[in-house]
């Protein structure tokens, strides 16, 4: 079973995307800030990691720059509001991510995406 | 010799008061001041003695311990007493020895008036006081207080209660210290508060998440429009929904939720939020008196499209509040496609910048321009509100409105007119060259220049002749290069005729840098 590590700040929209990806058969573990991402990443192994950007204690972006750092072979797609912003876009896909959904998103969407990135 | 000096001073002092307090003492006669020693039980420094003078050599002294008797050659003389009241006590057995009494003072024997001497002057310094007065004062209380009711005589006694300043700093000091415990104890019951509502906001998030998640994926939207009370009870029990708070954060998940998702999940959550009947709850914010609820009331009508409340969020588009109205119109434009202008017409508050870019941006999201009616606008007594009309036939591309414009191009102010000429620029209306003409002759500066820019795209040959006129006249530099610019842009034959006979550097100047490319737009 694939692990994905959700990584974000609002409860009922991490609730959904957990709900949406464990109908598909997905193993999910949901953390609420950048501090508990970051330890996520290092404590466990997860398949895909799905952040937001703007999050407590740290973002988005510095999540990605740490799992590129130690497990850049994890995938990563950014959920986030700021998708309007180009600058934000950019810069996570310099980073390496796979995916960028900007919200508002439909959640049978994202789950497409991370069939689509899983395989 | 110590005793001797005492008796000077006694006898100094005794003159002086008896030449400056004579008479003091109420004694009419050596009797009365008698009958005052009886009444003494001590005089400080007086004494008495008795005296029995010998009626021959062999007489005897008496027999009586108590006054332990001094026999001289003529006399027995008794030892001093210092009791006055005891002088008719003692008196009474010696009368029969022809006794008689010696006053002393300071141990000094002296006459009645002596004696007198000394206790007026005992008596002005107030070492001496009358039997008669010593006794008045206990039968004054004594009176007063069978005459009168007990009352307790606190004044003076406390001090605290006595000195008025003390009392106001200890007064002052216990409002502080009240004051204090008030506020802390009022903070203690407030945080106490809110830490209890954000603890039960946190439960409640938690008893919402999970049926909301399940709603949302597990039903489609048909079978959430179908749902019965019984099936809404069985996801959200009755308890919880009789409390207010619990459907506050409902309605703010809700809300929340529709913001970030899209497609089919944001109908289910329009369909959910009336399900539930949260309507109520926003009908009943819209009726409230707080500019905050009627907000919070307003944004959920925006949110969850809640066609049904129109009319009510349409009274609240004149509202004094700026935030209130400027909530309202943007909730009108959002409603429905088909909600026009019309609401701002006679709307009495100006329309601010911002306000007119958040409409803008409405309008132009929904993308319905047509059912506008912006020409019910122009008539507006409002001028924010006339020329944010005209904007919006600019930036909207609304050609087929020019002829709406040209009907208030002489009605318009200097601001309007502004607006207008931009929007003529904009759209390329030729037909109001003479409009644009007028305006170049106008003496508002800003006018001025807006016409003199537009006449270089829209403007005759008359406009080339204003413009020369402009351009002999007027020092202004910014001006003569609009003006130069709009005459190269009108006819390069005038423009170049003009700066050769009117060879001045300027002209120069500006003429090369209209002529250079890279500088055209510097």
């Amino acid at each position: 079973m694939k692990k994905i590590l959700i990584i974000e700040d609002d409860l009922l929209i991490s609730s959904l995307v957990q709900f949406r990806l464990k109908k598909d058969g997905y193993e999910t573990i949901l953390v609420k800030d950048g501090n508990e991402g970051i330890h996520a990443i290092d404590t466990i192994d997860p398949d895909l990691i799905i952040t937001d950007v703007m999050m407590p204690f740290r973002s988005g972006i510095e999540i990605i720059h740490h799992a590129k750092k130690t497990k850049p072979e994890i995938p990563i797609i950014v959920l986030s509001s700021l998708g309007e912003e180009e600058e934000v876009v950019l810069e996570a896909f310099n980073l390496g991510v796979a995916d960028f959904i900007p919200k508002p998103f439909n959640p049978n969407e994202l789950a497409i995406r991370v069939r689509r990135v899983l395989t | 010799m110590k005793r001797k000096l005492l008796l000077f001073i006694f006898f100094l002092a005794t003159l002086s008061l008896s030449f400056g307090q004579e008479g003091l003492l109420p004694f009419r006669d050596s009797a009365a001041l008698i009958q005052e020693l009886k009444l003494q039980e001590e005089i400080p420094s007086f004494s008495y003695k008795f005296f029995i003078p010998k009626v021959s050599k062999n007489s005897k002294i008496p027999g009586d311990s108590t006054f332990l008797w001094v026999e001289t050659d003529t006399a027995f003389i008794s030892k001093a007493f210092k009791n006055g009241t005891l002088i008719d006590s003692l008196y009474e057995p010696l009368k029969g020895d022809s006794a008689s009494i010696l006053f002393f003072v300071y141990e000094e024997k002296t006459n009645i008036n002596g004696l007198r001497s000394y206790l007026e002057t005992m008596y002005a310094t107030g070492d001496f006081v009358l039997a008669e007065d010593k006794e008045q004062p206990e039968n004054d209380i004594l009176l007063v207080a069978s005459s009168n009711n007990y009352q307790p005589l606190d004044a003076y006694k406390n001090r605290l209660l006595g000195d008025f300043k003390l009392l106001a700093v200890t007064l002052i000091i216990l409002f502080f210290i009240f004051s204090a415990a008030s506020m802390i104890i009022f903070m203690l019951i407030f945080k106490t508060q809110r830490n209890q509502r954000e603890e039960n906001i946190k439960n409640y998030e938690q008893e919402i998440i999970g049926p909301l998640t399940n709603l949302l994926f597990e039903k489609d939207l048909e079978e959430i429009s179908q749902m019965s009370n019984e099936e809404i009870s069985d996801i959200f029990p009755k308890s919880l929904f009789k409390k207010r708070l619990f459907k506050q954060v409902l309605i703010e998940r809700i809300i929340g939720l529709n913001k970030k998702m899209k497609g089919e999940f944001k109908d289910k959550l329009k369909t959910l939020y009336k399900r539930l009947g949260l309507v109520e709850l926003t009908k009943a914010n819209l009726k409230d008196s707080r500019w905050d609820k009627i907000s919070a009331g307003l944004v959920q009508v925006n949110e969850m499209d809640l066609g049904e409340l129109i009319n009510e969020v349409k009274s609240f588009t004149n509202s004094k509040n700026f935030y209130v109205r400027s909530l309202a119109g943007a909730t009108l434009l959002n409603l429905s496609e088909k909600v026009d202008l019309s609401f701002l017409k006679d709307q009495d508050y100006p329309l601010s910048d911002w306000q007119q870019m958040n409409y803008l941006r409405i309008i132009k999201f929904v993308g319905s321009s047509k059912f506008l009616n912006i020409p019910i606008l122009l008539k507006s007594k409002n001028q924010s509100v006339r020329e944010f009309a005209i904007k919006l036939v600019r930036m909207l591309g609304r050609v087929d409105l020019i002829a709406e414009l040209h009907m208030i191009n002489e009605a318009s102010t200097d601001d309007e007119k502004i607006e207008l000429i931009n929007t003529y620029d904009a759209l390329g209306a030729h037909m109001e060259v003479e409009f644009i003409n007028n305006c170049m002759l106008s003496t508002n500066p800003d006018l001025k220049k807006i016409a003199v820019k537009a006449a270089g795209n829209l403007g005759n040959s008359y406009s080339e002749v204003i413009l020369m006129d402009i351009l002999v006249q007027t020092i202004d530099f910014r001006l003569r290069r609009a003006c130069l610019t709009s005459l190269s842009k009108l006819n390069t034959e005038t423009f170049e005729k003009f700066v050769s006979t009117q060879p001045l550097p300027e002209n120069q100047a500006l003429k090369a840098q209209i002529q250079d490319p890279l500088l055209s737009n510097v």
